[in-house]
């Protein structure tokens, strides 16, 4: 079984936000593509990355397998549970981080994680740990809501989401507003959740983290899938950056397997090399190289070549 | 109804209510005194022919009698703007403006479902009004009993008065919270909750000073509150009825719109 699966998944909005259409507000907006025909399958035990930037239906997606929204067309399965017959059932056995997430500004840190504990109808049995591993102490929880900084609120909606050990967490950009530090401690919390089989569902726009921590990645783009591929495959589709300082003439490399991009420049050759690399270090082979430099290139640019081939424009 | 919401939104509430409830407990107390000091000289004020006769059914209250000086207490734009800081207010606000300011997302993160949220804040609305129509009668009680009037209500109809009361103010509470649930902000449902009470107001005072425009006061639901003539033994079941059905639609639309609608990301 599945953890997350939808199928065709799709929302479009178009409405002045009233539960009817009123004639008097003027004619309906045209509608709005949030999310079109999204297909994708969340292993149970996996960390799933779900990348886009800002407005590419990242949070629809997610508003739409909690029951907030409702979809136009296609299904939402969650822990084999229909997303809109069943969302409370969901909600059950889920932890949720919503984006940006707001709080109860009047009531202590500890006063709103036991009232959202027992909303949950689950004991915050890891609570202690989270907030031990966060550097949430005892006197920060003690205090109002309303005194804390953006990291400390991002700190307590981790812990909200996670406190109650459940099966699947939702995490909706969940650094946000974290130190490195305490972006690192949070990526050890990942990790033990996943030795111990738990899956997270984990929507960003930081790549890095994204190639820290997941197993597999979906890029979507303007509501649509673009690509959804095993994060060591998409590493390993990567391109390597090569800087090169040589002292004669450079090698040819024009024309040779894998090789883009080369540049001949003041006694520097630089290049991208993509896939098996054995042609490129033929090639090299006997060039009066003095120095050389191959570094793989960042997801951002996997990602960004994504982009690019799926651009209609 | 769910455990937790209700404590929690009791909490939040419960110094508010403290406030609302000993100024309503004053507001009470002060009718009856009234009554007692200058309600013989208002009477003979009034059958001088100085002011017209409109004045002395302001509402259907008085203060020529205790039941009337009482009915006047409750539909006194003081007893009314007191009343609503929950039967408008809290019920507007519960949900929409949870949603507007984001946390409406994170209890709704719970296994809670729509309509059980729903209903838990209609009941805490109707107990935020129960509690303070009850101050404001409490006040009523002890203020005829500090005045020396108290042989002149009819204790055994206080109860009767109060559930008058919550039924009027219960409605506005029952059309707030529907209009809480179908918008996405606070605004558009505080005005449209102000603006029905305001227009109901309107009708009524309207329609007790000016016979002509008497038609208009089966249209607001102020018609259907009738302390004096509860406290007098007179009460109609149809009124009772009418503020009940108002609160059932109000239900009846929170709960078809309220599950099906969809809840966007705040904004």
């Amino acid at each position: 079984m599945h953890a997350i699966k939808t199928v065709a998944l799709t929302k479009h909005y178009g409405h002045h936000g009233l539960p009817v259409h009123l004639p008097f507000l003027g004619p309906a907006p045209q509608p709005i593509r949030a999310l079109e025909s999204l297909d994708i399958a969340v292993r149970e035990g996996e960390i799933f990355g779900f990348l886009g930037p800002n407005g590419a239906g990242k949070s629809t997606t997610i508003r739409l397998l909690l029951g907030y929204l409702h979809p136009t067309a296609g299904e939402g399965r969650v822990l084999g549970l229909d997303s809109v017959r069943d969302s409370v059932a969901i909600r059950r056995r889920i932890g949720y981080l919503p984006g940006g997430i707001a709080l109860y500004d009047s009531l202590t840190g500890e006063r709103l994680l036991d009232y959202l504990a027992e909303l949950s109808g689950r004991p915050p049995s890891r609570r202690a740990e989270l907030c031990e591993r966060l550097e949430l102490s005892a006197r920060t929880l003690g205090r109002l809501v309303r005194d804390y900084s953006r990291g400390m609120r991002q700190k307590i909606g981790i812990v909200q989401a996670l406190q109650h050990e459940p099966e699947l967490a939702i995490l909706d950009e969940p650094t946000e507003g974290l130190d490195p530090l305490m972006q690192r401690a949070f990526y050890e919390i990942l990790d033990k959740l996943k030795a111990e089989g738990r899956t997270i569902f984990f929507s960003s726009h930081v790549l890095s983290e994204v190639e820290r921590v997941c197993d597999r990645v979906a890029i979507i783009r303007q509501g649509r899938l673009v690509a959804l591929e095993e994060m060591a495959k998409l590493l390993a589709r990567r391109k390597r950056n090569v800087e090169m300082r040589l002292e004669g003439s450079p090698p040819r490399l024009e024309g040779v397997t894998g090789v883009s991009g080369v540049v001949i420049a003041d006694g520097r050759v630089t290049c991208r090399v993509e896939g098996d690399v054995r042609p490129f270090l033929a090639a090299i082979s006997g060039a009066p190289i003095v120095d050389l430099t191959i570094e793989p290139a960042h997801l951002e640019e996997a990602f960004l070549e994504f982009y690019e081939e799926a651009d209609p424009a | 109804m769910n455990g937790p919401l209700f404590r929690h939104t009791w909490r939040s509430q419960r110094l508010k209510l403290a406030v609302v409830s000993i100024a309503l407990v004053v507001w009470g107390f002060l009718m009856p005194v009234v009554y007692a000091q200058f309600g013989s000289q208002f009477k003979t004020l009034m059958e001088s022919g100085i002011l017209p006769e409109q004045f002395a059914r302001f509402g259907n209250g008085d203060v020529f009698s205790l039941p009337g000086s009482i009915a006047l207490g409750f539909v006194h734009p003081i007893a009314i703007i007191l009343t609503s800081v929950f039967a408008v207010g809290f019920s507007t606000s519960a949900v929409a403006g949870e949603r507007q300011r984001g946390t409406l997302e994170v209890a709704l993160a719970r296994p809670i479902s729509r309509p059980t949220l729903y209903l838990t804040l209609l009941v805490a609305s109707f107990a935020f009004v129960a509690a303070t129509i009850a101050a404001l009668l409490a006040g009523s009680v002890t203020g005829s009993l500090f005045a020396g009037v108290i042989g002149e209500l009819a204790v055994g109809s206080v109860p009767l008065l109060w559930l008058n009361g919550v039924l009027l103010f219960g409605s506005f509470a029952a059309i707030g919270l529907a209009a809480s649930v179908s918008f996405d902000r606070f605004t558009p449902a505080l005005g449209l909750t102000i603006g029905t009470v305001v227009v109901a107001y309107f009708l009524e005072i309207l329609g007790s000073l000016w016979p002509d425009a008497e038609f208009l006061q089966p249209y607001s639901l102020f018609h259907y509150l009738k302390p004096k003539a509860v406290l007098t033994g007179a009460a109609a079941p149809f009124d009772f009825a009418i503020l009940a059905v108002v609160i059932v639609v109000g239900m009846g639309w929170a709960l078809a719109v309220f599950p099906r609608r969809d809840l966007a990301a705040p904004s």
